[in-house]
C-alpha cells in the first residue's frame, strides 16, 4: 500500500520573536514536527498564544522561521508557486474596506493570473457558494456586517480552487447557521479531495469535522493523533433506542447491574441547539420566500 | 553642477583625488587615473547593486499583471481617499492667487505669472499629497493587516513594491492630465480676451489715425498681439552671445577690458603652484586690474572684484573671495588654506602633495567700471600672478608664477541669478571709447533652417531692454550689423527702434545664409543709452509649436518629479512606519532641492576652516568647534550628492518664456527620472525582500 502524500510537513520548526534591544525574546513555536496527509481535515488546537497562527504564517511564508524547516505540497514553505495551490482564510477578515465584494475577488483573481472570463465566473460562483446576499455585493466591504465580511474572506480563500485550504478561526463572526454551513462546506471540500488545515478555539467544530488534530500549548505539541482515537471511551457503553417502555428500561438497568457493570444510568439524549436553531431559521426563510 | 553627473560616483572621485592624494597614498602621477578608476568602480558597484536587487526581474515577466493588480488597488484606494479633492483645492488656490496677484501687468507678463502660478501650484500639491500617500502605502497595509491576505497569494515582494509605485503614479498621471486640461482651458480663455482687447484697441487707434484724430500710427505690437496672442511656444534658433567688454583699439594688440556689473568672467590658468610653508612669506595671489569708470559719480566708489579659485583636478577645492582694488587696481589675496591650491611637502612623512593646475576666475560686480586686463606675459603687466615660495622646486621662477598668456574672457555666462546684461552706448566720460558691441553668432546656418518670405528675407526677433543714463529724451535706437563669416565685406546694416520688453522684428536678406556662421552685431546708436539683453534676446524666427504640446512637456516633467518622490516614499515605507517614512522622504526632497544652496554654503563656510588661521596656538575648543563644523558640513555635502537631485526638474523653465521645450531637455529629464528611480526602488526591494509581512 502506497502511503498518502504529505500536504504539510514540518521538521523542528521554531519561531522566536526577537525582543527590542536586550529585552526578553518571545518563543512562539518550539520544534514543531507536523505531518498533514493530503485529503484529510487536520485540526490545530490550543489556547491563545499557543502558536497556532504563527504556524500558519510560517507555512505561508509570511514570517521567517528561526530554526527548522517546513514543506508545503512538497516544496519549501513560502514558495511563490506553491501559494498558487493554497487558499488562506485569516483569523480576522483582512480585506480592503474601499472595495466591494466583486472588486475584492476580482483583485485576488488577478493575483492568481486568472483571465477576465475565469475571474467573472469564479467571482459569481464563490459569492453564491459562500451565500453572500446578492443585494450587498456591490457595496463597499467597509459597510458589511462581520458575517458578510467573513463570507467574502472565505470566498477569496476558495477562489483559486486550492488543493490546501488553511483556515484560521473560520467560524468566528458567523451565526449558527453560517457555522453549520461552513462545517458542511469543509466536509464537502474533503469529499472533493482537498486538504484542510483548521485552526480554531471552537472545539465542537473540530469534533464535528476533523480527522486528526494536534493540541499546542505555549508553542509545544502536547497531544496529537486521530480524533477517534483521542476521544473514544472504550470502557463506556451507550445504547440508543426509541419507544422503550419504562418497564423495559428498568429491566435493562437491572440486567446490566446484575452482569457486573458500574455507574449504570439512563440518559435522555437532547437535540443539539445548533440543529434546533437551524431548523427554526430554515422554516422562517422558507416562509419569507413563499410570501414573496 | 556639471561635474555632479551622479552623486556617489563624483563623491568617490573627490575622495580619491582630494583626500587620498593629499597624503600621498596614491602616487601623484597616477592620481587622475586612479580617481577615475575608483569612480568607475563605484558606478559598476551601483549597477551591480541594482542588478542584485532586481534579480527577480525575470519572474516579473509573468508577474506584471499582478503588479498592475496591486497598482489598480492602490489607485482605487487613493481615489476613495478623495484624491480628486487635490484638484479642487489646486483649482481654488490658483484661481485665488491668479485673480489677486496678477493685476496691472502687460499681457506677456500676465501670461507668464499665470503659468508660473498654475504649474508651481501643481508641483507643490502633487508632491505634498502623493508623497504622503506613497509613505503610507505599505505601512498602512501592514497596520490594517491586509498585507497578510495579499501576501498569502502568489505575489513577490518586487511585484508588491512596483504595484504600489505604479498605482500612485497612475493617480498622479490622472491628476496631472486633469490639471493640464484646466490650465490649457484657462490660458486659452485669457489669451482670447487679450487678443480681443488688443484687436479692439488696434482698430480704435487705426480709425483715429485714418480720420486724422491721432497723429501717431497704430502700434504694430497690438496687431501682432491680436493675431497671435501670447500663448506661444516658439522654436526660434538661438545663437551664442558674446560681449567682450570695451575694446581699446589704441594699443596693439587691442586692450581688453573686463566689464563691471556684468556676468563677464576672466579666467587665468596657472600651472602647478609650488610653495613652502614659511610664516614670513606665505603663498598668495597678486591682482593688477586698473579700473576706470564710464559714469560720472558724485562719490568715488570702491571697485571690488569677486575672485574664484579652483583646483582643476578637484572641483571641490574651490574658494571664493571678495577683494577691493586700490586706486591703481592692485589687490593681494592670501587663501586661507592654500594647501588645496599650492603644492607642499607634508612635514610628517616628507611626501609631496601637488593639487595640480589651478584656475583663477575674476568678475567685477561694480556697474559702470571697467578693468584693464593685462596679457600675463610679463610680470609687470600681468593681471594676476602667484607668489612663488619654492625656487628650488621650479628653477627659473624666482619670485612669481605667471598664468598662461591671454586670459580667456567669457562674455556672457549663463547664470540663474543674473540673466540680463547691458552693453554701453557712447559716453561723454571717455571720449575715445566706442560703444560696446554684443555679438550673436549662429553657427553653420543654412537657408533651409529658417523660413524665407516672398521678398527673400528671413526674420530676426529681438527682445531688448533699455537703460538710459543720460540723453533721456532721445528715442532708443540700436545699430544692427549682420554678416556671414565667409563674406564679411558685405555686411547688412539696419537702424532699429528699441521698444523695451517688446519683440522687435527685423528682416534680413537670405543671402546672408550661405552655410557659414551668421554674425549679428548689436550696439547702441544713442549716446547715454545702454541696451539690456539676455542670451536669448536675438533669435531667428521659426514656425512655433502648439502651446498645448509645450504645456504637455512641462506637465510630463511635473509627472516625472512626482514619480520620483513616490518611489522614494514607497521605498522608505518598506521598513519604516509612515511618520518616519514621511520625514525621510521630506528630508530627501529638501536635500535634493537645495543642492545649489549647499554648494554655495560649502564654498563660503569652507573659508572658515582655516588650516592656518587658527594656528597651532588656538584653543582646543576652537579646534573642536572647527572639527564639528567640518564634519557636519562635509556630511551634509555628501548627503546632498547621494540623494536624487530634484533641482533638475524645472517645468516652468521654457514655457514661461514662450519657448518650446527642446525634446533633448525632456529626454534628459526622463532619463534622470529613470536613473534616480532605479536605485531607489532597488534599495526598497532589498529592504522588503526578506521582511516579514505579518
Amino acid at each position: 500500500m502506497v502511503a498518502p502524500a504529505q500536504a504539510i510537513q514540518t521538521r523542528q520548526l521554531t519561531k522566536i520573536y526577537p525582543g527590542f534591544w536586550k529585552s526578553q525574546k518571545v518563543p512562539a513555536l518550539l520544534q514543531l514536527n507536523l505531518q498533514v496527509q493530503q485529503g484529510e481535515i487536520f485540526g490545530l488546537l490550543g489556547p491563545n498564544g499557543s502558536g497556532k497562527t504563527t504556524t500558519i504564517k510560517l507555512l505561508l511564508g509570511l514570517i521567517n522561521p528561526t530554526a527548522g524547516e517546513a514543506q508545503v505540497m512538497g516544496r519549501p514553505a513560502g514558495d511563490q508557486e506553491t501559494r498558487r495551490r493554497i487558499g488562506y482564510l485569516p483569523e480576522e477578515s483582512y480585506l480592503y474596506r474601499f472595495l466591494n465584494a466583486r472588486q475584492t475577488l476580482d483583485f485576488y483573481g488577478r493575483l492568481f493570473n486568472m483571465n477576465r472570463v475565469q475571474r467573472r465566473r469564479a467571482v459569481d460562483y464563490y459569492l453564491d457558494f459562500v451565500g453572500l446576499d446578492p443585494a450587498v455585493r456591490g457595496r463597499r466591504i467597509g459597510t458589511y456586517s462581520k458575517g458578510q465580511t467573513r463570507r467574502v474572506a472565505l470566498a477569496q480563500a476558495l477562489l483559486n480552487n486550492p488543493d490546501l485550504i488553511i483556515m484560521d478561526e473560520p467560524t468566528s463572526g458567523l451565526d449558527p447557521v453560517g457555522i453549520l454551513e461552513i462545517k458542511n462546506m469543509i466536509l464537502r471540500l474533503k469529499q472533493a479531495g482537498k486538504t484542510v488545515l483548521l485552526s480554531t478555539h471552537q472545539l465542537a467544530d473540530v469534533e464535528d469535522v476533523c480527522d486528526r488534530l494536534v493540541i499546542l500549548y505555549r508553542g509545544r505539541v502536547e497531544m496529537s493523533g486521530a480524533l477517534s482515537d483521542l476521544l473514544e471511551r472504550r470502557d463506556v457503553f451507550q445504547l440508543e433506542a426509541r419507544q422503550v417502555s419504562p418497564e423495559l428500561q428498568e429491566r435493562l438497568v437491572a440486567l446490566t447491574r446484575e452482569s457486573g457493570a458500574t455507574d449504570v444510568q439512563i440518559i435522555r439524549p437532547r437535540a443539539r441547539l445548533e440543529d434546533l436553531f437551524k431548523r427554526l431559521v430554515d422554516a422562517k426563510r422558507q416562509t419569507e420566500r413563499a410570501g414573496k | 553642477m556639471g561635474w555632479n553627473w551622479f552623486g556617489p560616483v563624483a563623491t568617490t572621485r573627490w575622495v580619491f583625488s582630494a583626500k587620498l592624494g593629499r597624503y600621498g597614498l596614491v602616487p601623484q602621477q597616477h592620481l587622475g587615473l586612479v580617481s577615475i578608476l575608483a569612480a568607475v568602480l563605484v558606478g559598476v558597484l551601483i549597477l551591480a547593486f541594482i542588478l542584485v536587487a532586481f534579480r527577480d526581474l525575470g519572474r516579473l515577466r509573468t508577474g506584471i499583471s499582478r503588479a498592475w493588480a496591486i497598482g489598480r488597488t492602490a489607485f482605487t484606494e487613493a481615489w476613495s481617499a478623495r484624491i480628486w479633492a487635490i484638484y479642487i483645492i489646486w483649482l481654488g488656490l490658483v484661481l485665488i492667487l491668479a485673480f489677486t496677484m496678477v493685476r496691472g501687468y502687460g499681457p506677456a507678463d500676465e501670461m507668464r505669472m499665470y503659468l508660473t502660478i498654475f504649474l508651481r501650484g501643481q508641483v507643490v500639491l502633487l508632491l505634498l499629497y502623493l508623497g504622503i500617500l506613497a509613505c503610507m502605502a505599505l505601512p498602512r497595509e501592514r497596520e490594517r493587516r491586509t498585507l497578510i491576505t495579499t501576501g498569502s497569494k502568489p505575489i513577490s515582494r518586487l511585484e508588491l513594491l512596483l504595484g504600489k509605485v505604479l498605482g500612485l503614479s497612475t493617480a498622479a498621471l490622472v491628476l496631472v492630465l486633469a490639471m493640464m486640461v484646466t490650465t490649457w482651458g484657462f490660458m486659452t480663455l485669457v489669451n482670447a480676451k487679450i487678443r480681443h482687447d488688443a484687436g479692439v484697441l488696434y482698430a480704435m487707434q487705426k480709425r483715429s489715425y485714418d480720420q486724422l484724430v491721432r497723429h501717431v500710427p497704430p502700434e504694430p505690437g497690438l496687431r501682432y498681439l491680436a493675431r497671435h496672442g501670447v500663448l506661444q511656444a516658439s522654436n526660434n534658433l538661438r545663437g551664442r552671445l558674446r560681449i567682450a567688454g570695451l575694446i581699446s583699439y589704441a594699443t596693439n594688440p587691442p586692450q581688453r577690458e573686463l566689464k563691471g556689473g556684468s556676468a563677464e568672467k576672466l579666467l587665468f590658468q596657472f600651472p602647478s603652484l609650488p610653495a613652502t610653508w614659511q610664516p614670513q612669506a606665505p603663498p598668495l595671489f597678486i591682482f593688477h586690474l586698473p579700473p576706470f569708470s564710464l559714469l560720472k559719480r558724485q562719490v568715488p566708489k570702491k571697485t571690488i572684484i569677486h575672485v574664484t579659485l579652483t583646483a582643476n583636478d578637484n572641483p571641490l577645492h574651490r574658494k571664493h573671495k571678495v577683494l577691493t582694488l586700490n586706486a591703481d587696481g592692485d589687490a593681494v589675496w592670501q587663501p586661507s588654506n592654500p594647501y588645496k591650491f599650492f603644492s607642499f611637502v607634508d612635514p610628517r612623512n616628507g611626501r609631496v602633495y601637488d593639487p595640480g593646475p589651478v584656475t583663477v576666475g575674476v568678475t567685477c560686480p561694480t556697474l559702470g567700471d571697467y578693468l584693464l586686463v593685462g596679457n600675463g606675459r610679463t610680470a609687470a603687466s600681468a593681471a594676476c600672478k602667484a607668489w612663488n615660495m619654492d625656487p628650488n622646486r621650479v628653477p627659473g621662477h624666482l619670485s612669481f608664477v605667471l598664468p598662461q598668456p591671454d586670459p580667456r574672457i567669457f562674455g556672457f555666462m549663463k547664470s540663474k541669478h543674473q540673466t540680463w546684461q547691458e552693453i554701453a552706448g557712447a559716453t561723454t566720460a571717455q571720449k575715445n571709447i566706442p560703444p560696446e558691441v554684443a555679438s550673436m553668432e549662429f553657427r553653420h546656418l543654412q537657408a533651409s533652417q529658417v523660413p524665407i518670405d516672398h521678398d527673400g528675407n528671413f526674420t530676426v526677433d529681438l527682445l531688448l531692454g533699455v537703460n538710459k543714463h543720460f540723453n533721456e529724451a532721445a528715442p532708443a535706437k540700436a545699430l544692427i550689423r549682420a554678416y556671414a563669416v565667409d563674406n564679411p565685406r558685405h555686411p547688412v546694416q539696419r537702424l532699429i527702434r528699441v521698444e523695451e520688453k517688446h519683440v522687435t522684428t527685423l528682416k534680413l536678406p537670405a543671402t546672408l545664409l550661405d552655410g557659414s556662421s551668421l554674425i549679428i552685431n548689436l550696439q547702441s546708436a544713442v549716446p547715454g543709452l545702454w541696451i539690456k539683453l539676455r542670451s536669448n534676446s536675438i533669435t531667428l524666427a521659426r514656425p512655433p509649436s502648439p502651446f498645448i504640446a509645450n504645456l504637455g512637456k512641462s506637465e510630463l516633467i511635473i509627472f516625472c518629479e512626482t514619480v520620483l518622490l513616490i518611489s522614494i516614499g514607497v521605498a522608505a515605507g518598506t521598513c519604516l512606519g509612515w511618520p518616519v517614512a514621511l520625514l525621510v522622504t521630506a528630508v530627501c526632497y529638501l536635500l535634493g532641492s537645495i543642492l545649489e544652496f549647499i554648494h554655495r554654503m560649502f564654498d563660503q563656510i569652507s573659508q572658515g576652516f582655516s588650516f592656518f588661521h587658527g594656528g597651532e596656538h588656538a584653543a582646543w575648543s576652537a579646534h573642536l568647534g572647527w572639527l564639528i563644523r567640518a564634519v557636519m558640513v562635509r556630511t551634509l555635502y555628501f548627503l546632498v550628492h547621494v540623494v536624487p537631485d530634484f533641482t533638475r526638474f524645472d517645468p516652468t523653465r521654457f514655457i514661461v518664456q514662450s519657448v518650446n521645450m527642446p525634446w533633448a531637455f525632456l529626454g534628459w529629464n526622463l532619463l534622470w527620472t529613470v536613473i534616480f528611480v532605479l536605485p531607489t526602488l532597488a534599495l526598497g526591494y532589498l529592504l522588503l525582500r526578506r521582511q516579514e509581512l505579518a
